[in-house]
């Protein structure tokens, strides 16, 4: 199949690193070694090291549920919390489940309400064969991006001194959808005072206005970890042949349609801080030309990256409108008849 | 057993459903066998390789174990969707369900979920058995009219079929005694567009992030597939179609009058106000991209002149200007 072949070469010509096909023996991930696991507890390893943990992976299910469960709590933000264990420098996160607490913004410890709910849902898995711990909490952030606000970074501080092995994972369940990729990011704070030997580089993201003060203060407290995720043989053989129904629904997707309302508050967003960029620009031109100011990217030079990108989705949702319209509404053109399949319609097997 | 329904109920699957039945069943089954040791030293390893090998081997020829959980979700009319799955203990040796488990799991997810409710079981095999029926009627207390959810965990390359299979349970008479057996039913995949998105994520790792360029090649690849799962699904029916006019295949009014409704409903919308709707939307993203062009030059603009003004600033203390040419 010549789509093969030109997924290969996509691949190559992109350092996609392949995680080599999980086969049987290699699902020895799941396996629970609790001996080894009561071990690291005691050595404490990350107590001298504020950076010791690196890398996360996350299991294809952990994924799945903390996306589903973020996306279905709309614009209100929802928390959960992640089971797994450690691995070396890496933390690996196998179950996800979420807890019925909302709107943790507003309240730093608002795991205590939902401690007995965790406490039951531990003892219960402890009981059906999940035999691991929970290491870490996710939350959402709809709309605004992956990153830890300041009640975030208070709250996780805590987590990180009483219940080490400890990481805090933000999902962006808006920009998800809109974008068409997973928006996730794996987050360790620092101790208070410590300060980070260098400056580590981060993908560059857009925040609303109204949140980016709170951003900018607390945005040397934590560090993001790597994230990679796994899945199982029989994950893998299973999300294979699913792909056999799933087409339907990838060609029938429109995220135009769906996220409409997003798009307008990014642009809405992006015309403030423009007003916000002349204003600066208008004064700057009295003070001083010597200092050099190339570290920062100046204000403009943001705003037209993150016009950019909204530009980029929403001609990536028209181009799946046009190709739909194609495939579907250009019979009355074509000259000969096509046996089209009208689209959203899956085959019911018989 | 394993007649068509008739019950005339829809059945919408969640892929999170089959990834949480196949994670359960990875669990329980790495939990029984002993993994490779995870040792640092490559020579132990190894050595502990081969044994655990063959112990695995060993452990391969027993029948690997099955696994019981409930599904839950909403139904709404005739219309069945399932939405998520837990874990169960039941013990098929004394074929008893751990009642107090199961109320205290319902009483967790109705905190969280608080619409979903239980709809059926899972378990995990290669076909129903006659012993799956007590744990259907063991549940009947809870839901008139359980599902069972069957999966196949046995991984098969030549396989092209999902490996799930629901049934639902039919009174039936047989023999003069009327009893409950198990029917098959269809089912569709269904999902929410985040669901869509993390499943293709996890599935195909598309790379995140990176240039404009590779996130048009990932987004056009996707329906690349797409499109092209399309075309040999038309292409066996047209091969098929063609073979009835033939004659070589027994004609089939049935699937003819489907195929013939599928056409009908080509163009899939023709009207003046789709025309309109299609344009104006196409007119955004245009506008939208002229804005952001806009934009770019202005910051460019903008660059440049802070350029030009630190090159030729005639107003510098420093000695030695740059000459203007």
């Amino acid at each position: 199949m010549d789509s093969a072949i030109a997924q290969k070469t996509w691949e190559l010509e992109n350092n996609i690193l392949t995680v080599e096909t999980p086969d049987p023996s290699s699902d020895s991930i799941f396996y629970y070694d609790e001996a080894a696991q009561a071990k690291f507890q005691q050595e404490k390893p990350w107590a001298n090291d504020p950076h010791y943990f690196k890398r996360v992976k996350i299991s294809a299910l952990a994924l799945l549920k903390m996306v589903v469960h973020a996306r279905s709590g709309g614009t209100i933000e929802v928390m959960g919390l992640m089971q797994g264990k450690t691995d070396g420098d890496a933390i690996i996160v196998m179950d996800a489940f979420a807890l019925p607490v909302e709107g943790t913004e507003t309240r730093v410890n608002a795991q205590a309400d939902a401690y007995e709910y965790m406490v039951d849902y531990s003892q219960t898995n402890k009981q059906a064969g999940r035999l691991e711990n929970v290491v870490g909490w996710y939350h959402s952030h709809p709309g605004y991006g992956c990153w830890l606000s300041g009640i975030d970074v208070s709250t996780q501080m805590l987590n990180q001194q009483f219940q080490e092995p400890f990481l805090a994972v933000v999902i962006d369940p808006t920009r998800t959808v809109s974008a068409g990729k997973v928006e996730i990011g794996a987050f360790r704070t620092y101790p208070e005072g410590y300060k980070p030997p260098d400056d580590p580089i981060s993908e560059y993201q857009t925040i609303p206005l109204n949140k980016i003060e709170d951003f900018g203060v607390h945005c040397k407290q934590y560090y993001a970890l790597d994230i990679t995720y796994f899945k199982s043989s029989l994950d893998c053989h299973l999300l294979d042949l699913l792909w056999n129904k799933y087409w339907v629904n990838t060609l029938s997707s429109s995220p135009l349609l769906g996220n409409g309302d997003y798009v307008a508050g990014q642009i809405s967003d992006l015309a403030e801080k423009l007003e916000q960029a002349e204003n600066q620009l208008a004064h700057s031109r009295i003070g001083p030309l010597g200092p050099p100011r190339k570290k920062e990217e100046s204000q403009l030079a943001k705003i037209t990256r993150d016009s950019a990108k909204i530009t980029l989705e929403q001609v990536h949702g028209l181009m799946s409108q046009v190709i739909k319209d194609i495939l579907f509404n250009s019979v009355r053109q074509s000259s000969r008849s096509q046996n089209d399949q009208s689209g959203p319609e899956p085959m019911i097997e018989t | 057993m394993a007649s068509s329904s008739s019950s005339g109920l829809t059945f919408k699957l969640h892929p999170l459903v089959i990834v949480n039945i196949s994670d359960h069943y990875t669990r329980v089954k790495s939990q029984l066998s002993l993994p490779p040791s995870l040792t640092s030293t490559s020579s132990a390893a190894t050595s502990n390789n081969n044994n655990n090998n063959s112990n695995g081997g060993e452990n391969n020829q027993n029948p690997p174990p099955r696994v019981y959980g409930c599904v839950i979700g909403v139904q709404r009319g005739r219309t069945v969707e399932i939405f998520n799955s837990f874990e169960l203990i039941y013990d098929p040796s004394t074929r008893s369900l751990d009642r107090s488990f199961l109320e205290k799991k319902q009483e967790l997810y109705k905190k969280v979920f608080p619409h979903f409710y239980v709809l059926g079981w899972y378990s995990t095999g290669s076909d129903a058995q006659e012993s799956d029926m007590h744990f259907h009627k063991a549940l009947m207390d809870i839901n008139e009219s359980p599902l069972y959810v069957l999966l196949n965990p046995a991984i098969n390359p030549a396989q092209k079929d999902l490996p799930v299979t629901i049934y639902e349970s039919e009174l039936h008479v047989i023999d003069g005694v009327p009893q409950l057996i198990f029917v098959r039913s269809s089912y569709t995949i269904e999902t929410v567009e985040a669901e869509r998105i993390s499943v293709d994520h996890v599935a195909h790792l598309k790379p995140s992030g990176g240039s404009a360029a590779t996130q048009l090649a990932a987004q056009l690849t996707g329906i690349h597939s797409a499109i092209k799962m399309l075309n040999s699904r038309i292409r066996v029916l047209h091969q098929y179609l063609v073979g009835m006019q033939k004659g070589d295949i027994p004609c089939e009014s049935s699937l003819l009058r489907q195929v013939s409704s599928l056409l009908r409903r080509l163009p899939a919308v023709e009207s003046e106000k789709f025309q309109d709707d299609f344009l104006m939307e196409y007119n955004d993203t245009l506008l939208i991209t002229y804005l952001a062009m806009f934009t770019n030059c202005s910051s460019t603009m903008n660059e440049l002149v802070d350029k030009f003004n630190t090159t030729y600033d005639r107003h510098s203390r420093r000695g030695g200007r740059t000459a203007f040419i």
